[in-house]
């Protein structure tokens, strides 16, 4: 009797051991495994990088960390900014990591609603030389870099060239006296009504027309040293005449005044008009059949520029960067995940991947042979790359832009002069609370 | 002579009684079934309002801090108000947002009740003729903006513009959708329409927006005229009234409250009209609600938003005030 009680002790005993045993295996084992992780992307629904190519890359991000799944929302350009001002305001960030424009750089540095990256970058970017210096410039404000280069956006110069064939020229323009010329000539010819038509709707695009115009008279800054506006004079002020004067002479189609880049890069696509200044999803367009009627005809350039200007890079263009951050209210636990995500999705090795999709913001990748060989314009996408001037990096950027916005809309139709326009648009922004 | 001691029951017992009598009374279940909308108004209209109006009072700004985003609210009393009052573009989107709602109303005061009246005769199809006057009504809002906005593009190849061109009504293509002012060509009628807030992009928005909208207007007020009986038409044909005169002195007092109703009703909506035109113009055509966003969303002053938001709301309520005091004039 007693050696039967001892064996069921013994059993129980054991059994209870064993048991013990397993589940502190299991608790270690599930202490190591990491926790399942959620991280909300806000992004933009665009061509490029769309949402396909997102999504992509998230599956990509999800299979090398099984344990962090990416929820993207996608917006269109207008509601982003909103979107991204009213998860800053709530306790715990909707969107862990955005989209930002550069734009946005300067308001959001200022009033905190992301966080700077310098810290994760000098630690995990190996090379940071390999994003050129003009990408950098326009994601950082006074040495803090807000956002990480993702999409190296800028525009280009296009012209059909068999339309200034048939106008008896054999190559687009390299000064903008040439360029008058070759649009003169194309209308006067009766090869096109208008020549050219550019994004002059009462809206961002404006402003980044202007600028690049500007730049192209030699300076593209709007603002001096000092930070204060300088529209009324020099480039600026040229930039702004030369605006109205091609819609005066009907060399410019009227329509720019309510046309956004997709409508100007149609018409430039449809063989309505000869040049379009764009972003770089126009080269897409023009050569696609279903979207095309020039396909073959079109020609990415640099820009032409007033003579003795721009003399390093011989084309002036405009920056649209935009680069992926971390939202200032994104717990701390989220933080390295989102600054994971933002490597992965930047990196050489991923934007590879996508050349069909986007100009790769990595000159390595840019030089490859892969997008030699994809591109045949890459040089000419790499001399407008370092051509480019940045707007205006201040903290109330969207305020002084609605501002600009409506005198240089104003100035085009003609609804007051050119430099009353200019000094109207330096006195209000010059009164606006610092 | 002795006085019997009365005992007066303390005011607050009072109070209590008379709110449990209120509430156990016959009017019990009727509170208790409105119990929960009243919630869900103070939840969702009530308390965000005085949000909202708090936020107008204030310089309000977004902030984030030790890692939490929080709304910074410095008091600032009317100072947005005052601001908005002083500022010339304020003024000039009152105009052009007064112009849409007078122009808009007029369209579908007058085509709307046109269009009931001819549904409600009797013709060949009158059914299916209502479902595809009803259509336009059932395309959402972007929608909508979107159609408009391919129909009024201002190339060659924009719809109207294609139209006109092969019809030769116009020699080169129309900007429909740029804000440029009529008439340049008699200088002082121009400077006043644009003063007015009347201007080409301005028109062709209302076109867009009333081919939406008139549907259910002349829905609603079909819905008014089915309920006027055929005799008054009849006694007054007898009496040799004519078709105006009837018209005049039996439709439309009849037809009245249901017209205020559409009128109070769409007045609210057109103060604040914001999807088409900002799908069309961004900030091109700034309007009051457009002003309100920009202010809010572009800028990040939510006070000076908020104000302007208040002062649109303020607007309608007068206008919907001189509506109902028409109405019934003499109870008011």
């Amino acid at each position: 009797m007693r050696n039967k009680w001892t064996k069921v002790l013994m059993s129980a005993m054991s059994a209870s051991l064993l048991l013990t045993g397993a589940s502190s295996a299991a608790m270690a084992k599930a202490k190591a495994a990491p926790q399942p992780v959620v991280l909300k992307v806000l992004y933009m629904s665009q061509q490029g990088y769309s949402t396909a190519v997102l999504n992509k890359m998230g599956a990509e991000f999800h299979k090398e960390h099984p344990n962090v799944t990416i929820e993207f929302t996608y917006l269109p350009y207008p509601q982003l900014h909103s979107a991204i001002l009213t998860s800053a305001a709530a306790p715990v960030a909707q969107y862990d990591v955005v989209l930002s424009d550069l734009i946005w750089t300067g308001e959001f540095a200022a009033k905190g609603y992301t966080v700077a990256l310098n810290n994760y970058i000098r630690q995990y970017i190996k090379n940071p030389k390999g994003i050129p210096q003009s990408v950098w410039n326009g994601l950082s404000v006074g040495g803090k870099v807000m956002a990480m280069p993702f999409l190296a956006n800028f525009q280009n110069f296009y012209y059909n060239k068999k339309m200034l064939a048939e106008a008896g020229f054999k190559s687009g323009p390299k000064t903008m006296a040439q360029w008058l010329h070759q649009m003169q000539v194309l209308k006067a010819k009766h090869i096109v009504q208008y020549p050219y038509e550019d994004s002059w709707l009462q809206a961002e695009g404006l402003v980044c027309d202007y600028v690049r115009t500007a730049g192209e008279f030699g300076n593209g800054n709007l603002f001096n040293a000092k930070g204060q506006p300088i529209m009324n004079q020099g480039a600026a002020l040229k930039a702004l005449e030369w605006m109205r004067m091609l819609y005066k002479d009907g060399l410019a189609n009227p329509n720019s005044l309510a046309a956004d880049e997709p409508t100007a890069a149609n018409a430039f696509a449809s063989g309505q008009a000869a040049f379009n200044t764009n972003w770089t999803f126009v080269t897409g367009i023009m050569n696609n059949k279903s979207e095309s009627k020039i396909v073959g005809q079109g020609v990415v350039s640099g820009f032409p520029v007033a003579p003795g200007t721009n003399r390093a890079t011989l084309s002036a263009s405009i920056s649209g960067f935009q680069g992926l951050a971390i939202a200032a209210n994104t717990p701390a636990s989220l933080k390295p995940w989102a600054w994971k995500w933002i490597q992965f999705a930047t990196s050489p090795a991923v934007q590879a991947q996508h050349l069909h999709s986007e100009w790769p913001i990595w000159s390595s990748v840019a030089t490859s042979p892969q997008e030699k060989h994809l591109n045949p314009w890459y040089k000419v996408y790499q001399q407008n790359l370092n051509a480019v001037y940045n707007r205006p990096a201040v903290s109330n950027y969207l305020t002084v832009s609605s501002i600009i916005q409506q005198y240089v809309h104003e100035a085009i139709g003609g609804t007051i002069p050119v430099k009353t326009a200019a000094n109207d648009m330096v006195q209000q922004i010059e009164s606006l609370p610092k | 002579m002795t006085s019997m001691p009365v005992e007066s029951p303390p005011k607050r017992a009072t109070l209590r009684h008379r709110l449990f009598r209120t509430l156990s009374g016959e009017y019990f279940w009727l509170y208790l079934l409105l119990l929960p909308s009243l919630l869900i108004l103070v939840a969702v209209i009530l308390i965000p309002m005085l949000f909202a109006f708090q936020m107008s009072l204030g310089n309000t700004s977004i902030v984030v801090l030790g890692g939490r985003g929080t709304i910074s609210n410095q008091w600032v009393g009317l100072q947005n108000y005052l601001s908005l009052l002083q500022n010339p573009s304020f003024w000039q989107a009152l105009r052009e947002t007064l112009y849409f709602w007078v122009v808009s109303i007029f369209i579908e005061v007058t085509v709307g009740i046109g269009m009931a009246v001819l549904m409600n005769q009797s013709f060949f199809g009158r059914r299916i003729f209502r479902v595809i006057v009803f259509i336009p009504w059932a395309i959402p809002t972007v929608v909508n903006a979107m159609l408009w906005g391919m129909i009024f593009d201002g190339d060659n190849f924009g719809a109207l513009n294609d139209l006109l061109l092969q019809w030769h009504v116009i020699q080169s293509p129309i900007v429909w959708l740029n804000p440029s002012a009529l008439f340049p060509q008699i200088p002082w009628l121009s400077n006043a329409l644009s003063y007015l807030g009347s201007n080409l992009a301005m028109n062709s928005i209302i076109v867009g927006d009333e081919w939406k909208t008139l549907p259910i207007v002349a829905i609603l007020v079909l819905a008014g005229l089915q309920t006027i009986p055929h005799e008054y038409y009849e006694a007054a044909r007898v009496e040799g009234a004519s078709a105006w005169r009837q018209f005049r002195q039996i439709t439309l007092p009849l037809i009245a409250p249901v017209l205020t109703v559409v009128l109070i009703l769409r007045t609210m909506q057109l103060m604040r009209a914001f999807t088409l035109i900002f799908t069309l113009e961004q900030f091109g055509l700034p309007v009051l609600s457009i002003q309100a966003y920009q202010q809010a969303f572009s800028f990040g002053s939510f006070g000076m938003g908020s104000a302007v938001s208040f002062l649109i709301g303020l607007i309608a309520l007068v206008i919907a005030y001189f509506y109902i005091k028409r109405l019934y004039r003499e109870e008011l």
